[in-house]
């Protein structure tokens, strides 16, 4: 049997694992739900307002799916992430698994990949129903032509936050521990990330501006809404202001340059911030999987 | 090619620290196939750490295993294809039934959708749960996880058969039943390594005995070498109506006679050989107008060599 064949077993396996999980689905419900309220709400409330007007209509779709993204997806992420190793350590099924001929990079492998695809099927389900939802409340929509390049990159944007957990669910081998260190972080670095954003509005000191933008939600943040940017023409108005990294505009009239080049600037540099702190928390993860002994039944 | 070149399970040399604590000191032993091999020591002698090393889990500080002449932690893909594995305890995926499960490790072991399919009938025919293969495993008594457990173990057909503690937590009738089964299998000329603290179980069932203590190898050899080595005498124990001065001197002159001991009514005749010699016993009791009610051969038991073992003597 191939490797590939060998991952493909622990990718279902894993995929069952999660889906058995009545937290997992019962997140998934709770997404998809707060998203069709929130689109209920701004529907409701913003109607005639500067907020919903004719021109941006078209472009709700954006709202629908981006806000599904902050909001849930990295919980979601991180719950997933967070269980994926650190339960087989915690009911003993670790041992079971690894008893069989697999390598210890096959099985992180598979697992990583059970977890990540199933996040990436939530993605997709909360982007469907952002869109099906902004068709429904605020009529026919532009451009959906780029709605997959906008779920790919909410999918990648997710890795960092989704591969923090999956690192500490391997590191510590303890999933409540690992999920709520990885909140933790998603919290702290959110607040952060909006302080140093003030910091440099405030006394435009250049370190400050590098600093938020070295912080993992700015790259998860904004990814998204940085590509949909340099892909598509949205109307200049209220849902460009809930798309926007705010300090763009500031710097397009600090440096005198258009908006269009920092937003290049920005998606490229979050493209790596993603790449990079993804890059670092699997080796971790994969470096303890290899280096340690498989721990028993701890829970 | 040698004796040690054609075992089925090596280990040599194996030592293992679990921070400054010395859970494996050097332990060696080979298993050939078609050996029932009984892994014995009492709790905490590290027979769960010899055989988690076995599999790869643990990462040994000195020494290596090899299965089938392969080590499992540099290839496990192809020193764990022909082994089955059934741990202590088991906690299975509840989430599953137990014919899914079944069907998720055919899978690991890259068997056919028809193969596996055939082997999980089969298998829960062979360990008593047919009725329950549709069930989640949730549902399951521990005796239950206990079979499925082996028959997990079973799905790839192995060669070799690893087994800690297979027998815990299953009632007498299943235990009889798993015992025939160990032995069939290594007629069918695979090996079995059982670790266990029945004694009894691993008397009736094991062709060859390691001992452990302290993560020390005390013994390992054939199990009548094992009675053999830490045996010190066979005793007679003869109850009589009246036991006379002239019965114990008679006895004690004879030339296989080590020692007799009187207990009230009762003699402890210590012999020089390891032979039943009931009926010579008898005749001089009777040649000395002795009545007898009782005579019985004590022969040491593997619990009696086991405890005799883990005292360090022989």
């Amino acid at each position: 049997m191939s490797a590939l064949r060998r991952i493909t077993v622990i990718v279902s396996y894993e995929w069952r694992r999660a889906l058995a999980k009545k937290s997992v689905l019962a997140l998934i419900i709770l997404a998809v739900a707060v998203q069709t309220l929130i689109l209920t709400l701004y529907s409701q409330f913003t109607a005639g307002t500067m907020f919903l007007t004719e021109e941006v209509k078209p472009f709700m779709w954006i709202l629908g799916v981006l806000q599904g993204q902050g909001l849930f997806v990295q919980l979601i992420a991180i719950i997933i992430a967070g269980s994926t190793m650190s339960e087989e350590y915690e009911h003993g099924t670790a041992d079971i698994l690894l008893s069989k001929p697999v390598t210890r990079v096959e099985y992180l492998s598979g697992k990583f990949l059970g977890g990540f695809s199933l996040l990436a099927f939530v993605e997709a389900l909360t982007t469907v129903v952002g869109v099906i939802l902004a068709s429904w409340f605020f009529g026919p929509q532009n451009s959906l032509q780029y709605v997959p390049l906008m779920f790919l990159a909410i999918v990648y944007s997710t890795l960092i936050f989704f591969c923090l957990s999956f690192m500490f669910s391997e590191v510590l081998r303890r999933s409540t521990l690992a999920m709520l260190i990885a909140l933790a972080i998603l919290i702290a670095s959110s607040i952060i990330s909006q302080l140093l954003a003030w910091l440099y509005i405030t006394t435009s000191e250049y370190l400050y501006f590098y600093l938020s933008r070295g912080i993992p939600t700015w790259g998860s943040n904004y990814f998204p809404s940085l590509l949909i940017r340099k892909m598509m023409t949205i109307p200049n108005t209220a849902l460009l202001n809930f798309i926007n990294d705010p300090l763009i505009p500031i710097e397009a009239t600090k440096r005198g340059v258009s908006e269009a080049i920092l937003v290049r600037e920005a998606l490229q540099q979050a493209a790596i911030i993603v790449a990079v702190y993804a890059i670092i928390f699997i080796l971790v993860a994969v470096y303890r999987l290899l280096k340690s002994d498989v721990t028993k039944k701890t829970a | 090619m040698n004796a040690l070149s054609q075992s089925v399970i090596t280990v040599s040399k194996l030592t293992k620290f679990y921070g400054d604590f010395k859970a494996l000191d050097s332990v060696s032993f080979a298993v050939e196939k078609g050996w029932v091999y009984g892994y014995l020591g009492p709790n905490g002698a590290g027979k769960t750490t010899t055989i988690r090393t076995m599999l790869g889990l643990l990462k040994p500080d000195q020494g290596e295993v090899q299965i089938t002449g392969i080590n499992p932690s540099k290839d496990p893909v192809q020193a764990l294809q022909s082994l089955g594995y059934a741990p202590e305890l088991p906690t299975l995926q509840t989430f599953f039934t137990g014919e899914q499960l079944l069907d998720f490790m055919g899978e690991m072991f890259g068997l056919a959708a028809q193969a596996r399919r055939e082997k999980i009938k089969q298998l829960l025919d062979l360990v008593g749960l047919k009725e329950w293969g549709d069930k989640k495993i949730g549902k399951y008594s521990k005796g239950m996880v206990q079979r499925l457990s082996v028959a997990l173990a079973l799905i790839n057909d192995p060669v070799v058969l690893i087994m800690d503690e297979p027998t815990i937590g299953m009632d007498p009738e299943a235990t009889a039943h798993f015992r025939n089964l160990f032995t069939n299998l290594s007629k069918q000329g695979k090996t079995v390594f059982i670790s266990s603290h029945l004694l009894d179980e691993v008397q009736r069932i094991c062709t060859h005995v390691g001992m452990i203590n302290k993560g020390k190898m005390v013994f390992t050899g054939p199990i009548e070498q094992v009675l053999e080595t830490f045996t010190q005498q066979w005793v007679i124990e003869a109850e009589l109506e009246k036991v006379t001065e002239t019965i114990v001197s008679n006895l004690k002159k004879l030339d296989y006679v080590e020692d007799v001991k009187v207990e009230g009514n009762k003699l402890r005749i210590e012999l020089k050989e390891k032979k039943d010699l009931r009926g010579e016993i008898s005749s001089e009791i009777f040649k000395r107008k002795g009545v007898l009610l009782s005579l019985n051969l004590h022969k040491i038991t593997l619990e009696d060599a086991y405890l005799r073992a883990l005292k360090g003597g022989k």
